[in-house]
């Protein structure tokens, strides 16, 4: 700029021309403001930001005071303003931005942070189907299709993933060790562990293969409680099904209960009270109808106890470690 | 379990990081004081109508009237017209007369119960009707909002 | 080289006021959301302002109406959060002030007003004039309407003015209220009596009937010698619906308390004119 007002040739006009150029820029940007037109044509946008208007402006200052010479809706501060709330975390604002970028230039690292953006807010078929957009002819290609995988593994339709992944549609040399390995976690996380373990163990780093497997064997031979021998049992002894399950004092609160209502209704047959005895019978009966129907409950309810320890535990450790993902600076 | 706290201590930041991952709009939030929300059964079917009309006549004429005596939430009438809303009258009354034995049990303490808010012992119908998929399980130290 | 500088001078005074205008249409352009209340994309633009505006000259006002916009979303938590930035970027005493009675404001619907009062009493010790106690008063008097305190509501107000609208209310409120500790009292002496006194006349009537029916029996069983029966009835019903008696009464006067509570906090949100939190 000095450079250029030193040169004594040029004369006051030119400097009045540039002058009115940013007047004018600032009039396009104030129309766009009180038509609250966030979308404003593409024109609007690339005279904006047209570097070239600005030759003399151009010693790179500090970037961020972009606001100071250009437009603050311009591409390029779009795209600095969306990569800060990303950053931020802020990522729904920030994916608005990056698709805003996106409707005029074209940009496939900012197509990946958009369906990143999608993927950290649990968006995960969006960020699947952004994703998917840069499995071709992309630099990115690499790890937008891990980054497919990732989306679907989330989507927590694990059956689901698992057939995107036995019908490869182009499977990266580069992370093929990961989705290999996101594909066994799946089995982990909805309890369908093959039997064949020779591939399964393989795919977890060494430093981990232990812990794996003990999880493998906790899936695999959990000590659950039958529902139908605590019934079974409690027909025979009212309330040893509940001891069975692990309910000790409601199974002798059972056998106390029913025993008591029986004697009762005998004791009042013998005294020919026959109401009292029928209905003393009657309650001893939905006792001891109650204590078989409990028995098998509290079973059930004793297995989803151990599965929804182990399922936490399990989704804590894979969690813990990111489900062994890399992870990818862009 | 340890690790269960950690994220349970963790929870309340995550939310808070989230705040602006799903778009929201203008609330505006009561000044009133919050009552005690009383559930209202759905009757629907025969047996629901005749549990909750029978656990109204007990309200009003008896449970009402002796206090608060039902360690469990929700109570055991409450749980009756539940159960038969769930299943039916007859397994709907067995459910019950299993409930009513649990609560004669003056150990209750060692079921590992999950808390309700109110500081009862959370015990929901659903998770007696047998079908293992309606089953919730919680935790013995956690609190349930519910 | 006059003439250099004086071209120099023209230009550079151009740009500045280029640039202020850009920004501040931007923030206009934030405002104008916040106040058709599109408080999401409010906050968006004003955080794009924050972070274009190189000289912080908008880190205040900007900070302060996305605690605004928050605080429209009822995420009292944020609201506060940017309050508070806000409250570290102020130019002058009566920023920062206003930010402190924003930070309250928040507090007191988000019903932490321990946190609102704390706050209320520092900013007590540090001003002096008139005006502004008078709005730490008020906003202590509302602090003290959401803790359920009217008593204590009422004296904050009348610090402001003797007779002031709602120090009427408060103590009208404090009057209506029935007293728990009462309610119980009597229904010890005379079963059912609170409830009646509450305005539950049936449960009363009924509570005092079965609390008849428990005495007369458990009192004839023990005058005809069955003391066992007498013992097991006594325990079972009278005892049981006596002492149910006793907390029937106690949550009727606290639920009747809640009402009346509850009836003026309604009036507070929907009809008083003055400002609320």
């Amino acid at each position: 700029m000095i450079l250029l007002l030193k040169n004594k040739v040029i004369s006051q006009n030119l400097i009045c021309l540039i002058i009115l150029v940013f007047f004018f820029q600032g009039k396009i940007f104030s129309q766009q403001i009180n038509g609250l037109n966030l979308g404003a044509s593409p024109e609007s946008y690339s005279a904006a930001s047209d570097g070239e208007l600005y030759p003399i402006l151009s010693s790179a200052e500090a970037e961020r005071e972009g606001g100071l010479k250009d437009n603050l809706l311009s591409t390029g501060n779009r795209l600095k303003f969306a990569d800060y709330l990303f950053q931020q975390e802020d990522y729904l604002r920030a994916l608005n931005e990056y698709r805003e970028f996106l409707r005029y230039e074209d940009n496939d690292s900012v197509r990946y942070r958009l369906a990143e953006s999608f993927f950290r807010i649990g968006r995960f078929n969006e960020a699947a189907d952004n994703f998917k957009g840069l499995f071709f002819g992309s630099d990115l290609s690499d790890e937008a299709i891990l980054g497919f995988y990732k989306s679907s593994f989330f989507k927590g339709n694990y059956k689901e993933f698992r057939e995107l992944t036995a019908t490869p549609i182009y499977m990266p040399d580069k992370y093929v060790t990961e989705i290999n390995r996101l594909y066994f976690i799946s089995h982990f996380m909805d309890n369908t562990l093959p039997y064949d373990t020779a591939k399964l163990f393989t795919a977890f780093p060494d430093s981990n293969r232990q812990e794996v497997k003990n999880f493998y064997r906790s899936r695999k031979f959990s000590e659950y409680k039958s529902p139908v021998t605590a019934a079974l049992l409690s027909v025979a002894i009212p309330g040893l099904g509940k001891v069975y399950a692990g309910e000790v004092g409601d199974g002798i609160t059972s056998f106390i209960t029913t025993g008591l209502l029986v004697f009762l209704s005998v004791n009042n047959f013998d005294h020919d009270h026959n109401f009292r005895g029928w209905l003393f019978a009657g309650m001893a009966a939905l006792s001891y109808g109650g204590t078989i129907y409990g028995s098998a409950a509290s079973a059930q309810i004793y297995n989803a106890g151990i599965k929804f320890n182990l399922d936490n535990e399990i989704k804590l450790y894979f969690e813990k470690r990111n489900y062994f993902l890399p992870k990818l600076e862009f | 379990m340890r690790t269960i706290a950690v994220i349970l201590l963790l929870f309340p930041y995550l939310i808070f990081s989230q705040t602006d991952w799903v778009k929201w709009e203008a609330k505006q939030i009561s000044y009133e004081q919050k009552r005690e929300i009383i559930p209202s059964s759905s009757a629907n079917g025969l047996g629901t109508k005749l549990a909750s009309g029978l656990q109204k006549v007990y309200k009003f004429f008896i449970s009402d009237l002796d206090g608060d005596n039902c360690p469990f939430y929700p109570s055991c009438s409450t749980f009756f017209v539940e159960s038969v809303n769930e299943t039916g009258l007859i397994k709907g009354s067995l459910m019950f007369a299993d409930r009513f034995i649990r609560d004669l049990n003056f150990f209750k303490g060692s079921n590992d119960y999950p808390k309700h808010v109110s500081g009862k012992y959370y015990d929901p119908a659903y998770n007696y009707t047998l079908i293992s998929q309606k089953i919730k399980y919680f935790t013995g130290d956690s609190v349930v909002k519910e | 080289m006059k003439r250099f500088f004086s071209t120099y001078l023209l230009f550079a005074l151009s740009l500045s006021i280029y640039a202020q205008d850009n920004l501040s249409i931007q923030f206009d352009y934030a405002n104008t959301l916040y106040k058709t209340g599109q408080y999401f994309d409010a906050i968006t633009e004003f955080k794009r302002l924050l972070f274009f505006s190189p000289q912080k000259k908008y880190s205040y006002d900007a900070n302060i109406l996305i605690g605004k916009c928050y605080k429209a979303g009822a995420k009292f938590d944020d609201a506060i959060k940017y309050f508070s930035v806000a409250e570290l970027n102020t130019n002058s005493a009566e920023q920062k002030i206003e930010a402190k009675f924003q930070i309250v404001r928040a507090n007191i619907l988000r019903r932490t007003t321990n946190r609102a009062l704390e706050i209320l009493n520092e900013l007590e010790k540090e001003i002096s004039q008139k005006q502004l106690l008078d709005s730490v008063n008020y906003w202590k008097g509302w602090s003290y309407i959401f803790a359920d305190n009217w008593k204590e509501a009422s004296a904050a107000f009348g610090k402001i003015k003797s007779n002031h609208e709602l120090k009427k209310l408060c103590d009208q409120i404090e009057n209506d209220k029935v007293s728990v500790t009462f309610t119980k009292v009597i229904s010890y002496i005379l079963p059912g009596s609170g409830q009646i006194y509450t305005g539950n006349i049936l449960p009363g009537l009924m509570s005092f009937g079965w609390n008849i029916l428990g005495g007369y029996l458990t009192v004839n069983s023990f005058v005809e010698d069955r003391v066992f029966d007498g013992a097991v009835i006594g325990s079972l019903i009278w005892l049981r619906f006596y002492r149910g008696n006793i907390q029937g009464a106690e949550n009727s006067a606290i639920q009747k308390n809640i009402d009346i509570s509850n009836k003026a906090l309604r009036f507070l949100q929907f009809e008083y004119k003055g400002a609320k939190p």
